[in-house]
C-alpha cells in the first residue's frame, strides 16, 4: 500500500507553486463573460448532471480532488492528501488554508454531509459519484475516513466531482442554504444564478489558487446559437466562446480581436455494435464495419482536420493512454469485404442510428459512413431519431448499431465498466469474461503503474474484440479574445484560475 | 359587458382542460423520457429508479394527470424536473420578457404595416403599392431563424451597432417594479437604461415584427381597398370631403375591425412564435424555456407553459372583443 498515495504532498507543493503570490501584484479589476452552450439548472450544486456546470460548482464550493492536466492525474484540491490506508479504506486530510467565503473552516463533517447529501438529496444527480462508498466518518476536525463497498482505486476521480457544502449551513437553513448562503471554499464565490440564463462568479482575492491576473468576475452566459457566440466574441460582448463549430473556426481566426484555440475533448466518439444483436453477434461483421470506415477522410472533409484519431478508447492526455499501441482496424475495405464474405454475411441489412445536432457534424458523418459500409457489403438503413428518443433507446439497450460519444473520460474506468463489463448497462450488452476480470482488477489496484498496465490490457482486448470501433476525439474549438490568456482544457473546463487578463 | 366577460372567462375553463389533457397525453406518448435526459450518463439503474419514484413517474398516466389537475386548479403546476423550482415561479419570472418583446414587435408591425397597407390600397399598382407588396411578401416568407442570424451577423457583427442578444448587459442595476425593463426604466427616470433596453430589443423585435408587418400590411390593403369601393365612400367623396378624410376616417375605420382581429390573433401567435427568436437571441423569455423543457422532456414545465400560452391567447382575444366595441359602437357584447 506504500504506492497507494494517489495524492502526494509534492502535488500540493506544485499547486501552491502554481499560484502566484496573490498579494505581491495588484489584483486585476477586469471581468469577463464566457458564452456557453449548456443550461444551468439552479442553485443546488448536486442537481446538475452537466460536466461544465459541475466543474463550476467545484470552483465555488471546492472538491476533494481535481484533475491536473499538466501531470495527467488527480491531485488534491480541497484535500491536503488522500491516501488508501486499507483495501477498502481511504483517509482524506483536509487543507487548513481553504476557508469558506463566510470565514467558516471546512471540516470533516462537511465531507461526510456532502457524501450523504449527494446520495440522498431528492434533487441530486450525483449519486453515481458516491455509489461505491459504504460509509464515511469524521475522525477528527480535518480527517475523514471513507470505506468503500469493494476496493476502489477510482475514488479520487469520483471525489473530483463532489462539491463540499457546509453541514452547519445546511442544518440551519436546509436547501435554502444553496440559494441564500452559498459559502464555499473555492477560489470563486457565487454572485448570481439566473436559471437557464447565466451564472456569475467572483474571485476570492486571498484564496491560494487565484492569481492577480485571474478575472475579478466571470459570467457564464448561455448562448445556444454558435453564430451568436462568435458574433458576441467579435463585438466584445463575451471574451471566451465555447463550442465553435468547424465551419466558424476560420471566421474566428479572421477576427481582428480574437483567435481560435483548440483542445482535445475527452469524449470518445465511437461506433457501437451490440453483440447481442445480429449481425453484430458475429465478430467478423464487427471487424468488417471497423475496416470499412475511412476515418482520415471523414476527419479531413467533415471536421476540418480538427479531430485526433483514436487507437483505443482513450487518447493522449487521458489516463490509460498507450503511446505505442495502434488499432488493428485501419481503413481497409477489401479486408472488410473479405471478412463479411467469410462470415456469409454479404448483403446483410443493418439499421444505423445517429443523433442529429448532438455532436459536431454527426448527421453528415453518419451519412458519409453509409456508402463506406455499403462498399464492404452491408445494406444500410440510416436512422436519425430525435436525440431524446435515441438516447432513451440506447440506455434501454434497444439500439443495435449507433454513432455516439462518451464524455467524462479523463479516467476512463467508469466508462469502460459502463459499456464493456458484463451486465453493467444494457446499452452495448457486451460480455467477455477476460475483459470483466481485467476491469475489475484495475479498479482494485492502487498502484498507479500496475493499474495503468491492467487498464491498458483491458483496452487492447476491447479494441481487438470490436464491440465498438473507436473513431476519434474531437478537437473542441474555442474563441478567445486577444486580451485574454486562456488555454482550453479537455473536458469542457473553463476554470477561473486558468484565465489570465493580459496587461497592455 | 361584465356578464359577457364572465361568460368568456368561464368558457376558458373547458379549453384549458382539453389543452392540458392533450398536452399531457402527447408528452406521455412521445418517445424519450426525462430520466434519460436529466440524469447523469453514469447513474446506476437503482439511482434512476429512485428518481422515477421521486418524480412520480412510476404511477399510471391517468393518476399522474389527475394529480396534476388537482394541483393545477389551485394554480400549482408542480415543479420543473430540470430546474427544481415551481413551474409558476419560472414562468412568472420570464413572462414579462416575452410580453415586452411581443409588444414592441407588434408596435413595429402596426406602425409600418397599417400606413403602408392603407396607402397601398389608396394607390393601387403604384410604386408604393408594389413596394408595400414586396415588404408584405418578404415579411410573410422570411424564416425567423435565418433572418435573426442574418441581422446578428450584420448589425452586431459587421457594423457592431447593436448587441447580439440577451435582454440587458451585464451589471445593469435597475430595481424591477413591473418586470418590463423599458417601463421600469421610464418609471425610475433611467433613460440610459431605457436606451440600452431598446437596443437589446431592436433586433429580436424586428425579426418578430417583420412577419407580422407583412400580414397586417396585406390584410389592411385588402380590407381598405374593399371599403373604398363601398357606397358610403362614394357619398363621402360626393359631399366634398378631402381624400385624406375619406381614406382614414371612413374607409380605414370600417376596415379596422378586421385589422384589429388579425393584430390580436397575431399578437397571441407572437408570444408563442417567439420560441425560435428567443433561442436565436438568447432572450430570457418563456419561449426559450419551452424549448429547453421539450429538449429535457420536462413534463410539468411543458404542460404548464402550454397552458400559460393558451390562457394568454384567450385573454388577448377577449381584449380584442372589448376593443371591437370601442372601434365600432354598433357592436354590443351579448
Amino acid at each position: 500500500m506504500s504506492n497507494s498515495r494517489i495524492l502526494m504532498g509534492a502535488a500540493v507543493a506544485a499547486l501552491l507553486a502554481a499560484a502566484p503570490p496573490a498579494q505581491a501584484e495588484e489584483m486585476t479589476r477586469e471581468r469577463i463573460a464566457v458564452g456557453i452552450t449548456e443550461t444551468i439548472a439552479g442553485y443546488n450544486p448536486y442537481a446538475d448532471a452537466v460536466v461544465l456546470i459541475g466543474s463550476l460548482w467545484c470552483k465555488v464550493y471546492g472538491c476533494i480532488t481535481r484533475f491536473d492536466f499538466e501531470e495527467g492525474r488527480m491531485v488534491p484540491s480541497l484535500a491536503e492528501s488522500m491516501e488508501a490506508v486499507g483495501e477498502r479504506v481511504w483517509e482524506v486530510k483536509l487543507r487548513s488554508d481553504w476557508v469558506r467565503h463566510n470565514g467558516d473552516p471546512v471540516v470533516a463533517e462537511d465531507v461526510v454531509h456532502s457524501i450523504e447529501r449527494s446520495r440522498s438529496d431528492p434533487d441530486s444527480m450525483r449519486q453515481f459519484v458516491v455509489v461505491s462508498i459504504e460509509s464515511a466518518e469524521a475522525v477528527d476536525e480535518r480527517t475523514v475516513r471513507i470505506t468503500t463497498k469493494e476496493p476502489d482505486a477510482t475514488l479520487p476521480d469520483n471525489l473530483s466531482l463532489l462539491p463540499i457544502t457546509s453541514k452547519r449551513l445546511y442544518d440551519e437553513y436546509g436547501q435554502a442554504a444553496d440559494r441564500n448562503h452559498p459559502h464555499g471554499a473555492g477560489p470563486y464565490r457565487l454572485v448570481e444564478v439566473s436559471v437557464g440564463n447565466h451564472m456569475i462568479l467572483e474571485r476570492v482575492d486571498d484564496h491560494p489558487m487565484v492569481s492577480p491576473t485571474n478575472p475579478r468576475q466571470i459570467m457564464y452566459r448561455i448562448m445556444a446559437e454558435p453564430e451568436q457566440r462568435v458574433t458576441a466574441l467579435s463585438n466584445g460582448e463575451i471574451q471566451i466562446a465555447q463550442g465553435v463549430p468547424p465551419q466558424l473556426v476560420a471566421r474566428v481566426d479572421g477576427l481582428p480581436n480574437a483567435h481560435a484555440a483548440f483542445a482535445n475533448s475527452v469524449e470518445m466518439m465511437f461506433l457501437a455494435m451490440n453483440p447481442s444483436t445480429h449481425p453484430w453477434d458475429v465478430k467478423e461483421a464487427r471487424q468488417a464495419a471497423a475496416h470499412a470506415i475511412n476515418r482520415e477522410a471523414i476527419v479531413a472533409a467533415l471536421l476540418g482536420g480538427r479531430a485526433t484519431l483514436l487507437d483505443g478508447p482513450v487518447g493522449e492526455g487521458q489516463f490509460g493512454y498507450e503511446p505505442g499501441y495502434t488499432t488493428p482496424y485501419n481503413y481497409d475495405p477489401e479486408r472488410g469485404r473479405a471478412l463479411l464474405e467469410e462470415a456469409g454475411l454479404s448483403g446483410v441489412e443493418i439499421d444505423f442510428y445517429t443523433p442529429v445536432g448532438r455532436y459536431t457534424a454527426d448527421r453528415q458523418i453518419a451519412e458519409a459512413m453509409v456508402p463506406m459500409l455499403e462498399d464492404v457489403g452491408f445494406k444500410v438503413n440510416l436512422r436519425t431519431p430525435e436525440w431524446a428518443t435515441l438516447w432513451a433507446d440506447v440506455q434501454a439497450g434497444g439500439v443495435p448499431f449507433y454513432y455516439m460519444g462518451r464524455g467524462q473520460m479523463l479516467d476512463p474506468s467508469r466508462a469502460l465498466r459502463q459499456y464493456f463489463e458484463t451486465d453493467s448497462s444494457p446499452r452495448l450488452d457486451y460480455s467477455n469474461p477476460e475483459v470483466d476480470r481485467l476491469l475489475q482488477a484495475e479498479r482494485r489496484t492502487f498502484d498507479v503503474d500496475e493499474r495503468l498496465d491492467t487498464m491498458r490490457e483491458a483496452m487492447r482486448l476491447i479494441t481487438e474484440d470490436a464491440p465498438a470501433h473507436f473513431l476519434w476525439l474531437h478537437q473542441m474549438a474555442w474563441g478567445v479574445a486577444d486580451g485574454i490568456d486562456f488555454t482550453p482544457r479537455p473536458a469542457d473546463r473553463v476554470d477561473g484560475w486558468d484565465i489570465h487578463i493580459r496587461k497592455n | 359587458m361584465a356578464s359577457y366577460l364572465v361568460r368568456r372567462l368561464i368558457g376558458v375553463i373547458p379549453v384549458l382542460f382539453m389543452v392540458s389533457l392533450m398536452v399531457f397525453a402527447l408528452t406521455q406518448l412521445a418517445p424519450g423520457d426525462p430520466v434519460s435526459m436529466l440524469v447523469s450518463d453514469e447513474a446506476s439503474p437503482e439511482d434512476r429508479q429512485k428518481i422515477v419514484e421521486a418524480w412520480g413517474l412510476d404511477r399510471p398516466a391517468p393518476v399522474q394527470y389527475l394529480s396534476f389537475l388537482k394541483n393545477a386548479v389551485l394554480g400549482d403546476f408542480g415543479s420543473s424536473f430540470r430546474y427544481r423550482e415551481p413551474v409558476m415561479d419560472l414562468v412568472l419570472a420570464r413572462l414579462p420578457a416575452s410580453i415586452e418583446l411581443a409588444v414592441y414587435a407588434t408596435l413595429l408591425a402596426v406602425i409600418i404595416g397599417i400606413p403602408l397597407g392603407v396607402l397601398s390600397a389608396a394607390r393601387p399598382n403604384s410604386l408604393l403599392d408594389n413596394a408595400g407588396s414586396l415588404v408584405g411578401f418578404f415579411g410573410v416568407s422570411m424564416p425567423n431563424f435565418w433572418f435573426g442570424i442574418l441581422l446578428i451577423l450584420v448589425f452586431a457583427g459587421v457594423f457592431n451597432v447593436l448587441p447580439s442578444g440577451g435582454r440587458e448587459p451585464w451589471g445593469m442595476d435597475l430595481p424591477s417594479i413591473t418586470g418590463f425593463l423599458t417601463i421600469d426604466a421610464l418609471i425610475q427616470g433611467r433613460f440610459d437604461v431605457l436606451w440600452t433596453a431598446l437596443r437589446h430589443l431592436a433586433l429580436p423585435a424586428i425579426v418578430l415584427g417583420t412577419s407580422m408587418t407583412g400580414i397586417i400590411m396585406q390584410l389592411t390593403r385588402a380590407t381598405v381597398a374593399e371599403a373604398l369601393r363601398e357606397d358610403y365612400v362614394m357619398t363621402a367623396r360626393a359631399k366634398g370631403l378631402s381624400e385624406r378624410l375619406v381614406l382614414w376616417r371612413h374607409a380605414f375605420r370600417n376596415a379596422l375591425v378586421a385589422v384589429v382581429t388579425i393584430i390580436g390573433l397575431e399578437f397571441g401567435a407572437l408570444i408563442s412564435g417567439a420560441i425560435i427568436v428567443e433561442t436565436v437571441f438568447s432572450w430570457p423569455g418563456i419561449g426559450m424555456l419551452l424549448i429547453q423543457s421539450i429538449t429535457f422532456r420536462d413534463y410539468p414545465l411543458i404542460v404548464g407553459l402550454v397552458l400559460i400560452y393558451t390562457t394568454l391567447f384567450v385573454l388577448v382575444n377577449v381584449a380584442i372583443d372589448i376593443l371591437y366595441t370601442i372601434i365600432d359602437p354598433r357592436i354590443r357584447m351579448k
